[in-house]
């Protein structure tokens, strides 16, 4: 095991080196990866926290991020509220919403949240391409303001990728540190406990419902904040922001590697950010390969490829004296 | 008798499935310090007993209190908080974490260190963590498990789990353990070995209730007895008596061969 100290030098080292890039490269393309890894980090960590720690199949989160990213988009346009408060309040809606649909679904089964999950999933686009008089129906809102963050002294207008860059990169050093610090407390401890084995928590006074509600509300708000910057970097929000390929991706970030492991959810994030484009002549087929390679991971490494490693790290255990009694 | 209260008071439990009473107006009391025993064939409510009072079920009818605290419709984990842990039948642990935290788990919801104070990581949160690391261990000791501390659940084996299961019930110090089975399926050398780790809990002040199918090693262990047959309480009391009581031969060799013994219903 490496020491704390060497590892917390390598975290801020690698935090300094993401962002330097802008001062790097002012390469467009090469920003706009840096841009869709933050996203994507944000999402499948809050993914990873209730799929991987609390054993929640959830197909909400992409419903939280375009909850996010639409009250955001209105409170800014309609109200003239600043970018923060509008992403801030888009995150708080999205959590409270998470608690909705979690309350009346865990109660029952993680069967059934699964299916809720997917249901709200759903539900959200309809609504987003329906309620015309609210989000303006299949056309979204178009031409997002450029935004500025009232920083203390001095406003920052985000008018260059770089700006969104640092935004979202920021946000997204603070969501993952938010995330670790919560599944490496005991809270992650009894967190896995709940996904383990829930009725062995129960009867050690854990109540699994609180847990469960923890991990969605948390994850449903950086969600929703990071859709509600997102947006504005995209100029635009529409019903496809809650399209299926976000949760696709959301997930094979989570599962390939393996749920559970924080790094290891980080690390899948940052490569499959960067695929898409690996991938480009493959545009249309792309959600096909990704498809193609959950169910091969979900055969082959059914808890991914480092839960492959850890069991084969178990046989360290397994001596012979041990099999006796 | 003594005028103390009793540690659990379980009164006129009734729990029927789809019309058929699995358990029938079932009332006793386990005194503090007592290591108790419940056995029945096949089917005449254990484990529903177990299920209704740590929670796991709802009962039809009944009330059951903990010193004298009311623990009826509560849910699990609230009657666990108020001190009766259980172990299960079949045998749970959390495969992927070490022995160790498979105990700590088990104890800090009982510490009183909230969510913020965990995540604030502050001298209280310590405190409490170092503290459950130690009697985790002497745990782990009690069991003989302690050279595996750092070991994921999952290497052990079927007895081992369940020598697990017993330190875990014990992790944050309950008034009352419910073991359910903790023998079933276990080989000889490790029934002795829960034999022990029964005795010196006890020796260190915790009551227990023990269902089990093995009458031998409860009739060894307990000094009290309760025995059910479909549902019922059918009698109670110190090993000697209900070795010759005829409705628990009745029930275990059947009547006629109950009669042949000469203990026979008339």
């Amino acid at each position: 095991m490496t020491p704390g100290w060497l590892r917390a030098l390598l975290v801020l080292l690698g935090i300094a080196a993401l962002f330097a890039v802008p001062r790097l490269t002012g390469n467009e393309y090469v920003l706009a990866l840096g841009v869709s890894f933050a996203t994507f980090s944000v999402l499948s960590g809050g993914l990873n926290l209730v799929y991987g720690y609390t054993g929640l199949l959830s197909f909400a989160q992409v419903g939280f991020f375009g909850i996010g990213g639409y009250t955001a988009a209105l409170l800014v346009t309609e109200g003239g509220w600043p970018l923060w408060a509008g992403a801030a309040s888009g995150g708080m809606l999205a959590a409270l919403v998470g608690l909705v649909i979690g309350y009346s679904s865990l109660r029952l089964s993680r069967h059934a949240f699964a299916i809720v999950s997917l249901s709200f999933a759903f539900l959200c686009m309809i609504v987003a391409r329906d309620w015309v008089s609210l989000t303006r129906g299949a056309m979204g809102i178009p031409g997002l303001p450029v935004p500025v963050l009232d920083l203390p002294g001095l406003p920052w207008r985000l008018s260059r990728p770089a700006d969104f860059y640092y935004l979202l990169m920021g946000f997204a050093v603070i969501a993952q540190a938010v995330i670790y610090v919560v599944v490496t407390s005991r809270l992650g401890r009894a967190m896995q406990a709940v996904k383990l084995n829930e009725a062995l928590a129960q009867s050690q006074g854990i109540d699994p419902l609180r847990y469960k509600l923890l991990a969605l509300a948390l994850s449903a708000l950086l969600a929703g904040i990071v859709g509600g910057f997102f947006v504005f970097y995209l100029t635009i929000v529409d019903p496809s922001i809650f399209d299926f390929y976000y949760t696709e991706t959301m997930l094979i970030m989570v599962i390939i590697w393996g749920p559970g492991s924080f790094w290891g959810v980080l690390g899948a994030s940052a490569v499959l950010a960067a695929l898409p484009d690996l991938l480009r002549f493959t545009t249309d087929l792309r959600m096909v390969l990704y498809g193609a390679v959950l169910i091969a991971a979900m055969l082959v490494f059914p808890g991914g490829v480092g839960g492959w490693l850890r069991r084969r790290h178990l046989r360290r255990w397994r001596r012979p004296s041990l099999a006796a009694p | 008798m003594t005028a103390t209260r009793a540690l659990l008071e379980v009164r006129g439990l009734t729990k029927r499935y789809l019309g058929v009473t699995a358990v029938d107006d079932v009332a006793f009391e386990v005194e503090a310090g007592a290591v108790v025993g419940l056995i029945g064939p096949n089917g005449s409510g254990k484990s529903t007993i177990v299920d209704c009072l740590s929670g796991f079920q709802p009962a039809d009818e009944g009330r059951w209190l903990l010193d004298g605290h009311e623990l009826t419709g509560r849910p699990g984990h609230l009657i666990a908080r108020a001190g009766l842990t259980r172990t299960f039948q079949t045998v749970r642990a959390y495969d992927e974490l070490t022995l160790l935290d498979n105990l700590r788990v088990a104890a800090q919801e009982s510490d009183g260190v909230g969510w913020l104070q965990a995540l604030g990581r502050g001298a209280r949160l310590r405190a409490a963590e170092a503290a459950s690391a130690a009697r985790g261990r002497d745990l782990l000791a009690t069991v003989g498990l302690a050279e595996y501390a750092a070991a994921p659940a999952a290497i052990l084996s079927y007895g081992q789990r369940k020598l697990l299961a017993i330190a875990a019930a014990m992790m944050a110090r309950p008034k009352l353990v419910v073991l359910d089975e903790p023998v079933a399926g276990v080989n000889p050398t490790m029934i002795r070995r829960v034999e022990q780790v029964i005795h010196q809990l006890n020796a260190e002040g915790v009551t227990l209730v023990i269902v089990e199918h093995n009458v031998d090693f409860i009739m060894s262990l307990c000094r009290r007895v309760i025995v059910l047959v479909a549902g019922r309480k059918i009698a109670d009391g110190p090993p000697s008596l209900i070795r010759s009581d005829p409705r628990v031969l009745a029930a275990y060799l059947g009547p006629a061969r109950a009669a042949e013994l000469g203990h026979g219903h008339p």
